[in-house]
């Protein structure tokens, strides 16, 4: 930090014993927000290094672009426990390996994806940790306490609920924390789940990021709530919502959620409020730019996640100007973006789980034909 | 002779077979836990679970809300937590509520995580018609789950099949569907005297020949066993003998055993309650025209269900659904072809 290049700021509050936070983010350590701020960096390098990629021809399948909505996953992640699950669904690609980063992103040891293993999932390897069986987000880990979704939105709750069931037998207080889009909010199996999950006051935490479109539909006909997290009144359980650009406010809301949850007092919604930056998958790119205003699209990415973080890190001192001002990935299309825009270590960690992935081999097409039934107990 | 025990005594129920093979289960494995509607304090719309709660806990047999969805979902990921997992849904016609997180969540679990993950799981309810439940408690729906990959399919007709196939189907690392006949549940005429432990077990995906015979070989599960088993008799009466096959698993089907049969007999009838397009009667008619035509001297029949719900009041239910008439005249036909 170069001390001319912003006033010193005061050193991060200390809380006496006997202080209570007000906010969980009072409790991060300046190097937690520059993790936060380089955690927003590498969930968009990625999101745009697959955009160019697929661009190129060299992916199969959809591609879902968490862009502009990173700070959701950044944020609603990083204050879990390495052994809480996550049901990330198809926008959530960073999630796999944003899952307890904060313990190193190459840390073989952490519970969650490593970016070897998500590249090989994009690019249909059999070092994918479902061996390229089902498509882009689908994969999971039972021993990375990842839930695998399916493409029937919100289906994962009902799952969350029965595992967060299981490791309350076992004596545990795992947080489950599952993904949706506002549009999953009116699926039979959202109330369901959650009324099941309320009446037992089992630790699910249901994230609802609202990008304001599901597909094609807007929110206001898909959801009679202005606010999805409004909902939680039907369940008599807390109904956060959350700046969804800002990783900080994130990170306190489902911070709430999870603390809630994992002291015995049961789910919570928490909705994010966020805009989805291009077409439902990239096929739907050309459409989504006729079925929203551009007015409505330019309004809706106003505000990135990676500018509004760093105004924070600045306002902090955790960060210089002249620092905030070197890698610019904020309010750029993914391509006009270059390898510039990203911090170094960001640029190689991708690049080294796509070097992985393209030297690993597809699965042998008789694998299509296994696993239909365990064999063996 | 000395004298015995009342033989009444020490017979027991369909539903009673059940109560115990789920009642050994919980005894034996503290992992396992059982869900479903009116389960626990009820004990069970049919009191299939009758006492369990008492004896297991309230975590242990759980009383979930109206959502068949919610109960298999719940169930799975219980099963991905570690746990094996009985559901019940109260009647198997519900089953239909829950039909996406039974073959899109749960049947696919195995396969799509390249064998990471196992769902043991059981899903049971009462099935069947010819009791007047009407279009929504007498459905046959079996087939549905047949063409989902992923899935074992059970169907007893016998206390001993049902304590022991339970008994399987609660050890299988699979989610199996249990289909329990209704109108078996507390039939006196079928009570029977039940193997205790490990002799009690019938294994997944063999068939039991009913009644042997050599003159046709009449394939069939579930309450359709005792018509052909009545079928037989008349057959007897006009000089032939029927071979009754109870498939007892759906899936994995025990092909071997009925080509056996049509080695013998080369005729084969196959008899089934649900209706007949696509039904699982026209599976094993399409397997064994394909892996048995050699031995066959008639084209084969099939006796199902027409078409159409089950109707509510007795003459128009019994005239949708196969019947012991339906059946001894189609054997007949083939017999004589």
């Amino acid at each position: 930090m170069t001390p001319t290049a912003t006033k010193t700021k005061a050193a991060p509050r200390k809380l006496e014993p006997h202080q209570t936070p007000i906010l969980a983010r009072d409790l991060l350590t300046p190097e937690d927000h520059r993790e936060l701020l380089n955690q927003l960096y590498l969930a968009r390098y990625f999101d745009v290094r697959l955009i160019k990629e697929k661009k190129r021809g060299r992916l199969r399948g959809t591609l879902y672009s968490s862009h502009n909505q990173e700070a959701v996953l950044v944020g609603s992640l990083y204050g879990l426990e390495p052994t809480d699950w996550i049901s990330p669904i198809h926008r959530d690609m960073p999630a796999f390996f944003l899952k307890d980063a904060k313990n190193g992103w190459r840390n073989p040891e952490r519970i969650g994806m490593s970016i070897e293993e998500v590249c090989s999932q994009v690019w249909c390897k059999v070092t994918s940790p479902g061996r390229a069986r089902d498509n882009w987000s689908h994969i999971g880990s039972k021993a990375k306490r990842i839930i695998h979704s399916t493409s029937m939105l919100a289906g994962t709750i009902p799952v969350a609920a029965g595992v967060a069931y299981a490791n309350r037998l076992d004596g545990g207080n795992d947080v489950v924390l599952t993904y949706n889009g506002e549009g999953s909010t009116a699926q039979g199996i959202f109330h369901e789940a959650i009324n099941f999950a309320a009446v037992h006051k089992l630790p699910v935490v249901t994230i609802v990021e609202n990008n304001q479109w599901a597909y094609g539909t807007p929110l206001e006909l898909s959801s009679p709530n202005k606010d999805v997290a409004d909902r939680a009144k039907g369940y008599s359980i807390p109904g956060l919502v959350a700046d969804g650009q800002d990783v900080l406010d994130v990170y306190d809301k489902v911070m709430q959620a999870v603390e809630h949850a994992r002291a015995g007092n049961g789910p919570s919604i928490v909705e994010c409020k966020t805009f989805r930056a291009y077409g439902h998958g990239d096929h739907d790119d050309d459409r989504a730019a006729r079925y929203r205003t551009k007015e409505d699209v330019e309004s809706g990415r106003s505000r990135d996640p990676i500018a509004i973080c760093k105004i924070h890190l600045v306002n902090k001192g955790y960060l210089t100007k002249a620092e905030a001002k070197k890698y610019m990935a904020e309010n750029k299309h993914a391509t006009q973006t270059s390898d510039e825009d990203f911090p170094p270590d960001v640029v190689s960690y991708m690049s080294k789980g796509i070097e992985f992935a393209l030297a690993s081999p597809p699965p042998p097409a008789e694998e299509g034909a296994m696993w239909v039934f365990r064999e063996e107990n | 002779m000395a004298a015995t025990l009342d033989p009444v005594t020490t017979k027991t129920n369909y539903l009673n077979a059940l109560k115990s093979a789920i009642d050994e289960e919980m005894g034996r494995n503290p992992d396992m836990i059982c869900l479903g509607e009116d389960i626990g304090i009820l004990g069970g719309a049919f009191g299939v679970t009758e006492g369990l709660q008492a004896k297991y806990g309230t975590h242990r047999v759980m009383d979930m809300p109206i959502s068949e969805a919610a109960i298999v979902g719940v169930s799975c990921g219980a099963a991905l937590g570690g746990k094996t997992v009985m559901a019940e849904m109260q009647f198997i016609d519900f089953i239909s509520c829950g039909f996406d997180q039974i073959v899109n969540m749960t049947a696919t679990y195995h396969y799509r995580t390249a064998g990471e993950v196992n769902i043991p799981m059981v899903i049971r309810g009462p099935a069947g018609g010819y009791g007047g439940g009407a279009l929504y408690h007498s459905q046959m729906n079996e087939a549905w789950f047949a063409n989902s990959p992923g899935l074992k399919i059970v169907c007893p007709s016998t206390p001993s099949d049902a304590k022991g196939l339970m008994i399987s189907a609660l050890r299988d690392p699979n989610p199996v569907l249990f289909y329990e006949i209704k109108e078996l549940y507390r039939k006196r005429e079928i009570e029977e005297e039940l193997n205790a432990g490990d002799d009690a077990i019938v294994p997944l995906g063999k068939a039991r020949i009913a009644r042997e015979g050599a003159d046709v070989t009449l394939v069939t599960y579930g309450q359709n066993v005792w018509h052909c088993l009545e079928a037989a008799d008349n057959l007897a009466k006009e000089g032939y003998s029927a071979e009754v096959i109870d498939i007892r698993t759906l899936v994995p089907l025990d092909e071997e055993t009925i080509i056996a049969s049509l080695q013998k007999t080369n005729r084969l009838v196959v008899v089934n309650e649900a209706p007949m397009t696509c039904g699982f009667a026209g599976e094993i008619l399409a397997r064994m025209t394909t892996k048995a035509f050699r031995y066959l001297d008639a084209p084969p029949a099939r006796v199902t269900r027409l078409d159409t719900p089950v109707p509510w009041v007795k003459p128009l239910e019994l005239h949708v659904l196969p019947s012991v008439e339906k059946i001894t005249e189609t054997a007949l036909q083939t017999i004589r072809f």
